[in-house]
């Protein structure tokens, strides 16, 4: 991240005065899914570019050094190379924003991405993920643990507790979810989050990012959250800085539109390589 | 444009992310024309009618100004000809058990399921509005309309006892619409059993194909015609034989022109005017959705019409600042791309807009337009107006499509004042999170629909209509289909036309009136005076007029009222209205039965003077009695029926006859539905009315009943012209029911004529039927979305 939030005084009443109606924002995220259809070369562009914005993610627990390998070079070359040729996107650089792990496979990922020669940064979700109940001092240990094995971004699990009972955080990028939970990355939320985002530049110039995490599968997907976010906050947040999307089969689905869109055929699973 | 654009490569749009064409094809529009070698004509009980020797009209694109095809034009004889169609199609569909017809919609609705692309690409293309709108919302709304009054016609027999199908109705359709208008009014009218004659604009192709798909269903070819033409044939359209109803939809002055034409003419009128829509903004309001529905309301080619918005002081700088960033982001273009909010629609919606911006401009307002829009000359790009002079004639005009004109308001009851300040009341939203507020905002405002946070929303088992010159005809749930009824047994509407009859002359001078000689008979002498306002008050003129018996002796004088007393009762009538319309039911009932109870106390006086009229005793006494069912009646009824929505001030002229019970049948459903009233009694014998108004003196607020004697015809005319009365309802001669339908167009209140036509006023259906209630009360739909 190039410039951090440098916060600002903590003033409740931008939040009691915040007033949200969800039959109108649910109407709004239907619409917005319904209005700005891409299609054609544009809809490959856009597609290569939600690309970029990926942050490629593994959280399992049987995550082992030679799945996070695969992962890696998934991220440096996330489209198959005969394809953005076609594209005449080759030289463009496209990888994944950045790849995603625990923290105790933030090793293995720096060295995997190395190995590749990409410099994309290795994200770690931290801090109790995904739950954030663990004691204040772990959760600080597991966030410096990660940062000493290479890791330059954290995703923090907030403290639901404290929010809950009102007391706020604050942060440079503000996710959806953990992607673990039953409900995950929604348009009415998002729209409510980008909102605040919005609000929030206004009021104070600070630009803050936004990770919609969890539940993103599909390429018609990712032209619908691309899309949320040209119009709710406009092309300035269109860059890896500013919006992740958290996912693990986005990818894979991208990148069998591109085929169709190349070729004219739809792909086989065998035709493109796994992560 | 876009389809000669060079499509740039994917490297650049990697680049810049704009968003790109997304053309929906259009060649099965194009197909479809091609199968009538591009030239339309009408679509008349199954088939098409392509006669010779008629103008013909260019149906073009908006966008491209290419010719799609020529659409000749109706002449009178057309219109004739698809009259008879319907007609001889009402003998068997009208006859039909109401499930058949609801199997017949339903067969319909499956039809325009299967050719649902034709349908939104065709209206698209010809209308110039986004696919978007026209597939994911009128085409599905169409069906569901069909499902909906299916469903009314199958359960008719039981829901809809005591009223039969009306018979032919005529449909005049504005310019500037989307086909979904004509379903609204064709749904209804199908369901109940009547039969239809579209008349569309010249180049509006979508309707005679819904038309040909209805017609090609086969068993009932004509209870669907269209023909094209100008709306000038609207009036020969209403005076063909078996036409019943005229519903027609458009602008305000169009619809006072055709509510003049058709004064007189049998068939009866229902109007629907205006587009333009109001928007209320608190500040307790989700400012980002109330926002996103401004664009519902005027930018997302939904509503034909502009918008008044009103955004509360405090919020004013946000809202505006939102606004305006969101307009940024609208994007126009042809509408048959997929991914525009806006479309074009034409050079005369344009032009009107265009017009209206520049003169708000020289009025002093400061105009905002962003949005990407393409340079071509048939766009016009949304548009915020704000600043503008409130007293400024822009500030008063109706609001075009696709204008926004923005004010603030202080307080809730300012922001009232200001939204009911126009003549008209269409719809309107109100957007606050505070519950009360809304609802009390929402109660409020003095128009057909009101949506809380929310704008636009449309059901066809919600009712939609208007208030003031907005015009009173409604679409959706029983309203809707009300609209096509009449009680069963009532006589066909015939033309009762009188050519000779003068509306400048008519009622306009008193006949002087003189001593007529000593009153005699039986005392006390009857009430003297004017009833307004809760007592008797002489009459500004002076002077009165001498009411004979029925044996030509001198009965009584009554006071000789004129167009100041008309004023006076009906500022007495608003005066109370407020209170009156607040009181409970059970208030209602209760002052019902009381006035109940005193007529019945008053039976031998009230007996002795209409034995004075010639009737029998016995009979007299009957009349009595059942006036004093009849407010028992309705006082029930009140209670039992709860809450209704008054009309606001009624004005009865009643008839001759039945001096006492017609006058009561039409005092209690009046007072029942929380109206207060202006009335002018029998003219033959006022003085029975005069007598109950001795009991109104003592048991009701004042100015909830006033009562005005004197010249029918010079008190039917103030009350006729008069600009503050909401409805009327006059039962008299041919030629004061002629008038009073050519007056109202000045506020186009709801009137209600006898057409010189008598009516058995002791009998149940028509003395005390629930047509009369109908008639009393208004409906206002009210939208609160909640829930996932």
């Amino acid at each position: 991240m190039s410039t951090h939030n440098q916060g600002t005084e903590l003033d409740l009443s931008w939040i009691s005065k915040i007033q949200v109606n969800h039959p109108a924002v649910l109407r709004r995220a239907e619409q917005i899914q319904a209005r700005r259809p891409v299609k054609k070369e544009w809809q490959a562009a856009w597609l290569l570019k939600a690309v970029t914005f990926i942050d490629l993610t593994t959280l399992s627990g049987d995550d082992t050094s030679s799945n996070i390998q695969r992962l890696c070079y998934k991220a440096k070359y996330p489209i198959r190379e005969d394809l953005l040729k076609a594209l005449n996107m080759h030289d463009k650089g496209i990888t994944t924003a950045a790849v995603c792990v625990y923290p105790a496979r933030v090793c293995d990922a720096v060295k995997a991405l190395k190995a590749v020669g990409c410099n994309i940064p290795v994200a770690s979700v931290a801090t109790g993920f995904p739950a954030g109940q663990t004691h204040l001092k772990t959760r600080l240990e597991e966030i410096r643990l990660a940062v000493e094995d290479g890791a330059t971004e954290i995703d923090v699990v907030i403290n639901r507790t404290l929010v809950l009972t009102g007391q706020w955080e604050g942060s440079d990028f503000i996710k959806t979810s953990t992607g673990k939970e039953t409900v995950n990355a929604t348009f009415p939320v998002a729209i409510v989050m980008l909102r605040a985002i919005r609000d929030f530049f206004w009021k104070t110039g600070n630009k803050i990012g936004f990770k919609p995490a969890g539940g993103i599968r599909s390429a018609k997907d990712s032209l619908a959250w691309l899309s949320l976010v040209k119009e709710e906050l406009g092309d300035e947040w269109l860059k890896p800085e500013l919006f992740r999307i958290g996912a693990s089969t986005l990818l894979s689905d991208i990148e069998r539109q591109i085929y169709h869109h190349v070729t004219g055929r739809y792909a086989a699973y065998h035709d493109l390589p796994m992560s | 444009m876009a389809a000669t654009r060079a499509g740039p490569r994917a490297r650049e749009i990697f680049t810049t992310l704009e968003y790109g064409p997304a053309p929906e094809s259009h060649a099965c529009a194009l197909a479809w024309l091609d199968t009538q070698d591009r030239l339309l004509g009408h679509y008349v009980s199954g088939k098409w009618s392509k006669p010779e020797h008629r103008n013909s009209v260019p149906c073009q694109d908006p966008t491209t100004g290419e010719n799609l095809a020529s659409c000749l034009q109706a002449q009178a004889e057309d219109v004739a000809a698809a009259a008879e169609a319907a007609r001889t199609a009402f003998e068997s569909w009208s006859q039909l058990p109401g499930a058949a017809r609801a199997q017949h919609l339903t067969r319909l609705a499956k039809v325009i399921q299967k050719h649902q692309r034709l349908l939104w690409t065709l209206e698209s293309l010809v209308t110039g509005r986004a696919v978007r709108e026209v597939r994911d919302g009128d085409v599905q709304l169409a069906q569901q309309l069909l499902h909906y009054h299916a469903v009314q016609a199958h359960t008719q027999e039981e829901a809809l006892a005591g009223w039969e199908p009306m018979g032919v109705i005529g449909l005049i359709l504005p310019s500037t619409f989307s086909f979904l208008e004509m379903m609204w009014r064709i749904c209804p009218a199908l369901a109940v059993g009547c039969t239809v004659v579209a008349l569309v604009p010249p180049a509006s192709p979508t309707p005679l194909l819904l038309a040909q798909l209805a017609g090609e269903l086969g068993p009932f070819p004509g209870i669907i015609n269209v023909i094209s033409g100008p709306a000038s044939l609207g009036p020969v359209l209403a005076s063909q034989p078996g036409v019943q109803k005229v519903a027609f939809c458009g602008a305000l002055e169009e619809g006072r022109a055709l509510r003049r034409a058709l004064a007189g003419e049998g068939a009866e009128l229902g109007l629907a005017l205006g587009a333009e829509a109001l928007l209320l903004l608190s500040d307790a309001a989700d400012v980002d959705s109330a926002v996103e529905g401004v664009v519902d309301a005027a930018w997302s080619d939904r509503s034909p019409g502009g918008l008044r918005l009103l955004v509360q002081e405090s919020v004013w700088e946000e809202a505006m600042r939102r606004l305006q960033a969101r307009m940024g982001r609208l994007r126009c273009g042809r509408g048959l791309d997929g991914a525009v909010d806006m479309g074009a629609r034409g050079a005369a919606a344009r032009d009107l807009a265009q017009r209206y911006v520049r003169e708000a401009q020289s009025q002093g307002a400061q105009v905002f337009q962003a949005g990407d829009v393409p340079l071509d000359s048939p766009f016009y790009p949304p548009t915020l107006v704000s600043d503008l002079p409130p007293a400024s004639p822009c500030a008063q005009a109706e609001v075009p499509w696709p204008v926004v004109v923005a004010s603030p308001f202080r307080t809730a009851k300012e922001a009232l004042a200001l939204a009911n300040g126009t003549p008209r009341g269409g719809s309107a939203s109100v957007w606050s999170e505070r519950l009360g507020q809304a609802l009390e905002l929402g109660y409020g405002l003095r128009v057909g629909t009101v949506w809380i946070n929310s704008h636009g929303l449309r059901d066809p088992a919600v009712p939609t209509g208007g208030c003031k010159e907005s015009g009173s005809s409604w679409h959706g749930g029983p309203d809707g289909l009300y609209e096509y009824l009449r009680p069963s047994g009532t006589p066909a509407r015939l033309s009762y036309l009188s050519k000779n009859l003068n509306y400048d002359s008519f009622g306009l001078v008193v006949p002087s009136a003189l001593p007529a000689g000593p009153e005699t008979g039986p005392t006390p002498a009857p009430p003297y005076g004017l009833f307004v306002g809760g007592r008797f008050q002489a009459p500004g003129a002076r002077s009165s007029r001498p009411i004979q018996d029925a044996f030509g002796n001198l009965h009584g004088y009554v006071a000789e009222g004129g167009a100041k007393d008309i004023r006076g009762a009906v500022e007495a009538a608003h005066q109370a209205a407020s209170s009156w319309a607040g009181q409970s039911p059970g208030a209602r009932r209760a002052l019902l039965w009381a006035l109940a109870a005193a007529l019945e106390r008053r039976e031998s006086a009230l007996a002795s003077r209409l034995e004075r009229q010639g009737v029998e005793l016995k009979a007299a006494k009957a009349e009595v009695e059942l006036s004093v069912r009849r407010l028992r009646a309705w006082g029930a009824q009140a209670q039992a029926q709860g809450q209704t929505l008054q009309l606001g001030v009624l004005a009865i002229v009643c008839p001759d006859e039945w001096p006492l019970l017609a006058f009561v049948s039409l005092l209690a459903p009046a007072l029942a539905h929380g109206n207060t009233v202006v009335m002018v009694p029998s003219g033959a014998c006022p003085l029975l009315a005069l007598e109950v108004c001795q009991d109104m003196a003592t048991l009701f607020p004042a100015g909830l009943v006033n009562v005005v004697t004197g010249d029918r015809d010079h008190l039917t005319r103030c009350l006729a012209l008069h600009q503050d009365i909401q409805a009327l309802w006059y039962f008299g001669s041919a030629q004061g029911s002629q008038f009073v339908e050519w007056a109202s167009a000045g506020n186009l209140k709801p009137v209600w004529v006898s057409r010189g036509l008598p009516r058995a006023w002791e009998q149940e259906a028509e003395g005390a039927g629930p047509e009369l209630g109908l008639r009393a009360a208004r409906t206002k739909a009210l939208w609160l979305p909640m829930g996932d």
